[in-house]
C-alpha cells in the first residue's frame, strides 16, 4: 500500500502531472461539448485514434529527443517523406506494401541521421539546424512526388479504420507498440544514458558515456517512430501528399512542453502523450463549441480561422501554465531540501556534540 | 604505478603544462600542490580523460597508454572525484552511483535491485544518511561531495583522483573521508589528493608533488617539507611573516555602521543579532550551512526577510533588491565567482568596469582611454596576473579572477563590503594578497563583513568573529578570546557559559 502511495506522491511531483491535469480537463471539456452519449461510442473513439495517432507518435519521438538534450523540428515533413516513399515505391517500383513500409521507415531513419550529424556532430543549434532541414526535406518530398496522388489497397486502409475485439481501434495498436518499445528502452542502460546525457552531457562524458553515441541512438529510435507514424498517416489518407504534416514539427515541440518537458534529462514520455492528448481534445472541443454556437445562435457563421484562433489561444494559455508549474516544481524542490535539512539537522547536531566531548 | 612524463598542453596561446611530471605508486597518498594556474587541475584532467595532452606520455605500470575520454580512463582503473562534481542532479542517488556501470540482466534491462546491498554498504561506509531514491539536487552540497567520492570509490579503482573535495565538507565528514582513504591505502590503491588546505596535506598524505607555472618544481616525502617550504616552492617567494604579526584591534567605540536585531531568514537564520563598526573587519564563522550565506544575502537584499530589523548608516532599511543595497553603499563579493560575480566570456577590462558602470549615469560617455587607465591602475594595484586587458576573464586563474572581483568592488568605494567565502579554491598566495587588500581598505574606513569556512583565515584577518550555529550567533570572539580552540568549540555549538548576542561582555 505504501508503495502505491509513494508512487502517487512521486507522480504528483513529476513534470508529467500538470500535463495530466490539462489532459483530463481537455478530455472532460470535449466529452461535455460533444455530448457524452456521442463521445463515448466506439465510432468516435475510433476516429479520435485513427486521425490523431500520427501526431501523438511524432510527439513521442520528439519527447525522446528532448530528453536526450536535443530536438528535431523537421519531424513533420519526415512523416510526409515516409508517406511519399511508401506510395511512390508501390506505384513506380511495384513493390509489395510491406516492403514499401520498410523503405519508408528507412527513409525516416536516414533523415534523422542527417539531423543527428548537424546537431550532435557539428554541434549546430538543434532548433535552427532542424528548421533548415525542414526545407531540404520538403524539397526531397516534392522531388519524389510532385503532386498529391497514389492509392493504397482497400484491405489495408480498411483494416486501419476498424477495431479489434469490437472496440479497440487498430490505430491505437501502433501507439501501444511504440509505448511498449519505450518502456523497454527506458529500463535499459541506453535509457538511463539518455537521461544522463540530456541533463548534463559533460558529467555523462566524465562517467564514461559518449553523448554523441547516445544521441545517435536516440535519433535512430526517433526515426523508427516517425516511420511508424508515416505508415499510419498513409493508411489514414490512403494516398500520398508531399506537403502535409509540416506543422507537426513545431506543434509536437509545444505539445511536449505543455506536457511538462522543459529541458533535457527531466520528465518522461508520458508528458508527450498528455501534451498531444491536450492538443487533440482542445481542437475537438473548439470545433464542437463552434457548432453548438451555430445551432444556438441563428445566422451565426464564422470562418474556420476563428476556430484555429481560439484553439491556439487556449494552447498558448496552456504553455503559460508551464511557467506556473515550473515555479511549483522549484517550490517542491525547496521543500525537499528543507525536509532533508530537518532530517539531517537533529541527528547531525547530536553527533557533533558527541565529537566535541571526546575532544 | 601511474606516471605522467613531460606532459605538454596548450590552450590556444596559454601554456597550461610545460613538461610536467608526476608519479604515484600503489598504496601511496600523494598530495598535488600548486597555486591556481600552476597546471595541477590540468594534470588531473589528463588522467581523467577530459583533456588530451599535446605532448608527453602517460604510463601505467611502465607501459605507455592513450587516454582519449572518460571511458578509457575508467578502463585503466582510474576514478575521479571532481571538484565541481560529476553527478547528474536530476537523477537519483542510486542511478548516479551506477552511472556508466549499470548491471544488466539477460534481456538488457538494468537490474537495479542487484546493487541494493552494494549501494547501502557504500553509503554506510561514507556515513551518508540519505534515501538512495532521492534526487541528487535535493541533497546538501557536502552530501553531494561525499557521494561524488563514494561514486569514485565504488568503481574499485587502482588510482583515485580527489580534486579539492574537502572545500564544502564539515569536520566530521573530512574525518570519515580520511579514514576511508587510509583503508584504501591498506588495500594498495594509489591516491592523488589535490587541495589548498595545508593542514590536511600534513595529516593524511605520504608524499607530495609541487607544481608551479605548468612545471613540476619538486617532489618528495611529506615529512621532508615544512609549510614555509611548500609555499616557497609554490610561489617562488618566502611568505611574508611580518604581515601576519600585526594585531589589528578596531576602535571599540567606533561609529556603528550596521546593527542587525532579531533577524530571521527562512529557513536557515533565526533570531540573529550582529553589530559592525566603521573601519572594522567582522568575521563570520561556523560550519557549512549554518546560515552565513543567507544572512549576507539578506543584508544585500537578495533574500526576503521574515522578521527582524536592519539598521544601516543610522537608518532602518529594508532592501528589496541588491540594486537598492548597492546604491546605498554596499558591495558584495561571492565565493561562487562563476555563478555570481564573473562575466567569464567578457574581457578583463569589462569585468573591472562592471561595478563603476552600474552606478553611473546610463548614457554617460566613456572614452576608451579612461577605461584603459582605470583598468590598468586596478590591475597594478592588486597585482592581478593577466595576459592583456582584452583577454576573456576565464583565461585567468581562480585566484586572479577573485582578485578581479575584489578590484571591481573596491573601486566603487562601498561603505560596507560583504564577502561570502571569497577565498574558496583560491591559492595561498592570492589569498594573502586579498587579505592585505582588505586590511588596507579597513584602515581607510571601509567596514568589512567576511564569512569563511576556514578558521585560519578568520583568525588572521578579522577583528571580531561571530560564530553562527543553527541560525543564531553562538559566540562572539574578540581580543584574547580569538583563539583557534575557542573558535572550533563555538563552531561545534559548545559555548560553555551563557552567551548573549553581543558576546561575553556585559553591555
Amino acid at each position: 500500500m505504501t508503495n502505491v502511495k509513494s508512487a502517487m506522491t512521486r507522480f504528483r511531483r513529476s513534470p508529467a502531472f500538470v500535463g495530466f491535469i490539462l489532459f483530463l480537463v481537455a478530455l472532460v471539456l470535449n466529452a461535455l461539448l460533444q455530448g457524452p452519449a456521442s463521445f463515448f461510442t466506439v465510432k468516435t473513439i475510433n476516429t479520435l485514434f485513427a486521425k490523431n495517432v500520427p501526431f501523438i507518435l511524432v510527439t513521442i519521438a520528439q519527447s525522446i529527443l528532448l530528453l536526450a538534450g536535443t530536438m528535431d523540428v523537421s519531424c513533420g515533413v519526415q512523416v510526409a517523406l515516409v508517406n511519399v516513399v511508401i506510395i511512390m515505391c508501390g506505384q513506380e517500383l511495384g513493390l509489395p506494401f510491406f516492403v514499401c513500409c520498410l523503405l519508408g521507415i528507412a527513409a525516416a531513419v536516414i533523415a534523422s541521421l542527417v539531423c543527428w550529424v548537424c546537431c550532435s556532430v557539428f554541434r549546430l543549434p538543434a532548433l535552427l539546424a532542424s528548421y533548415a532541414l525542414t526545407y531540404a526535406i520538403k524539397g526531397v518530398n516534392v522531388l519524389i512526388m510532385s503532386v498529391p496522388q497514389g492509392k493504397v489497397a482497400k484491405v489495408y486502409y480498411k483494416a486501419y479504420d476498424s477495431q479489434i475485439l469490437g472496440f479497440i481501434p487498430v490505430s491505437a495498436l501502433a501507439l501501444v507498440l511504440v509505448l511498449l518499445i519505450w518502456l523497454y528502452v527506458k529500463r535499459t542502460r541506453f535509457g538511463s544514458h539518455i537521461y544522463a546525457v540530456g541533463a548534463n552531457p559533460r558529467n555523462a562524458f566524465a562517467a564514461g558515456i559518449s553523448p554523441v553515441k547516445v544521441q545517435l541512438k536516440a535519433f535512430l529510435l526517433k526515426g523508427v517512430i516517425v516511420g511508424i507514424a508515416g505508415i499510419c498517416i498513409t493508411l489514414m489518407i490512403a494516398s500520398g501528399n508531399p506537403l502535409q504534416a509540416e506543422d507537426y514539427g513545431l506543434r509536437s515541440l509545444s505539445a511536449c512542453i505543455i506536457g511538462g518537458l522543459g529541458f533535457g534529462g527531466w520528465g518522461s514520455v508520458s508528458c508527450a502523450v498528455f501534451g498531444s492528448g491536450f492538443y487533440v481534445f482542445i481542437q475537438n472541443s473548439v470545433y464542437y463549441f463552434f457548432s453548438l454556437l451555430v445551432k444556438m445562435i441563428p445566422g451565426f457563421s464564422v470562418t474556420s480561422y476563428w476556430q484555429n484562433f481560439v484553439s491556439d489561444i487556449i494552447i498558448f494559455l496552456g504553455l503559460l501554465m508551464t511557467i506556473v508549474t515550473a515555479k511549483g516544481q522549484r517550490e517542491a524542490l525547496k521543500q525537499g531540501i528543507v525536509s532533508q535539512f530537518r532530517l539531517n539537522g537533529k541527528p547531525a547536531a547530536a553527533g557533533k556534540e558527541g565529537d566535541g566531548d571526546e575532544n | 604505478m601511474f606516471e605522467l612524463r613531460a606532459i605538454e598542453k596548450r590552450f590556444d596561446a596559454v601554456v597550461a603544462l610545460n613538461g610536467a611530471h608526476l608519479q604515484v605508486a600503489p598504496g601511496e597518498i600523494r598530495a598535488l600542490l600548486g597555486s591556481n594556474g600552476s597546471g595541477k587541475s590540468t594534470m588531473i584532467k589528463v588522467l581523467a580523460g577530459l583533456v588530451n595532452p599535446n605532448g608527453g606520455q602517460v604510463l601505467v605500470d611502465g607501459n605507455p597508454v592513450e587516454i582519449h575520454n572518460g571511458q578509457d580512463s575508467r578502463k585503466l582503473g582510474i576514478a575521479t572525484a571532481f571538484q565541481d562534481l560529476s553527478l547528474i542532479p536530476t537523477m537519483s542517488v542510486r542511478d548516479n552511483i551506477l552511472l556508466g556501470n549499470e548491471p544488466c540482466n539477460k534481456f538488457g534491462v538494468v537490474d537495479k535491485k542487484a546493487c541494493d546491498a552494494l549501494i547501502d554498504s557504500l553509503l554506510k561506509r561514507f556515513h551518508i544518511d540519505c534515501d538512495p531514491n532521492a534526487y541528487v539536487q535535493t541533497l546538501m552540497p557536502s552530501v553531494q561531495t561525499m557521494l561524488e567520492v563514494a561514486k569514485a570509490v565504488s568503481l574499485k579503482p587502482r588510482l583515485l583522483l580527489l580534486d579539492e573535495v574537502t572545500a564544502s565538507l564539515h569536520y566530521d565528514e573530512i574525518e570519515v573521508l580520511f579514514s576511508v582513504m587510509r583503508e584504501l591505502k591498506e588495500e594498495g590503491v594509489a591516491m592523488l589528493y589535490v587541495t589548498h588546505r595545508m593542514n590536511e596535506v600534513f595529516q593524511v598524505c605520504d608524499t607530495t608533488t609541487i607544481m608551479r607555472s605548468g612545471e613540476t618544481v619538486t617532489e618528495g616525502k611529506m615529512s621532508d617539507f615544512t609549510l614555509d617550504d611548500i609555499v616557497y616552492y609554490m610561489t617562488g617567494q618566502r611568505p611574508d611573516k611580518a604581515s601576519k604579526a600585526a594585531e589589528h584591534v578596531a576602535d571599540e567605540n567606533g561609529e556603528v555602521l550596521l546593527n542587525v536585531k532579531d533577524l530571521a531568514v527562512y529557513p536557515k537564520v533565526r533570531d540573529l543579532n550582529l553589530r559592525a563598526c566603521k573601519g572594522e573587519i567582522v568575521g563570520i564563522g561556523g560550519l557549512q550551512g549554518q546560515g552565513q550565506s543567507e544572512f549576507i544575502r539578506a543584508l544585500l537584499g537578495a533574500e526576503p526577510i521574515q522578521d527582524g530589523v536592519i539598521e544601516y548608516d543610522g537608518k532602518q532599511v529594508h532592501f528589496k533588491s541588491p540594486t537598492q543595497a548597492v546604491n546605498a553603499g554596499m558591495g558584495f563579493i561571492s565565493g561562487e565567482r562563476n555563478r555570481e560575480a564573473m562575466f567569464p566570456v567578457r574581457t578583463v577590462e569589462e569585468n573591472i568596469l562592471a561595478g563603476k558602470v552600474a552606478k553611473g549615469k546610463l548614457f554617460a560617455y566613456m572614452t576608451p582611454k579612461s577605461n584603459h587607465a582605470f583598468a590598468n591602475s586596478a590591475v597594478e594595484k592588486y597585482n592581478i596576473k593577466i595576459g592583456a586587458l582584452d583577454h576573456p576573464a576565464n583565461s585567468l586563474s581562480g585566484g586572479n579572477q577573485q582578485k578581479l572581483v575584489v578590484a571591481r568592488w573596491i573601486a566603487m568605494q562601498p561603505k560596507l563590503l560583504l564577502l561570502d567565502d571569497p577565498t574558496k579554491g583560491v591559492d595561498i598566495h592570492s589569498r594573502q594578497e586579498i587579505h592585505r587588500i582588505l586590511r588596507q581598505c579597513a584602515d581607510e574606513g571601509m567596514t568589512i563583513i567576511i564569512s569563511s569556512s576556514e578558521s585560519e583565515e578568520l583568525l588572521d584577518v578579522s577583528d571580531r568573529i561571530y560564530v553562527f550555529y543553527e541560525g543564531c550567533v553562538s559566540a562572539v570572539l574578540e581580543g584574547a578570546n580569538k583563539t583557534p580552540e575557542l573558535l572550533v568549540a563555538a563552531m561545534m555549538g559548545m559555548t560553555g557559559s551563557e552567551v548573549t548576542a553581543e558576546g561575553g561582555k556585559a553591555e
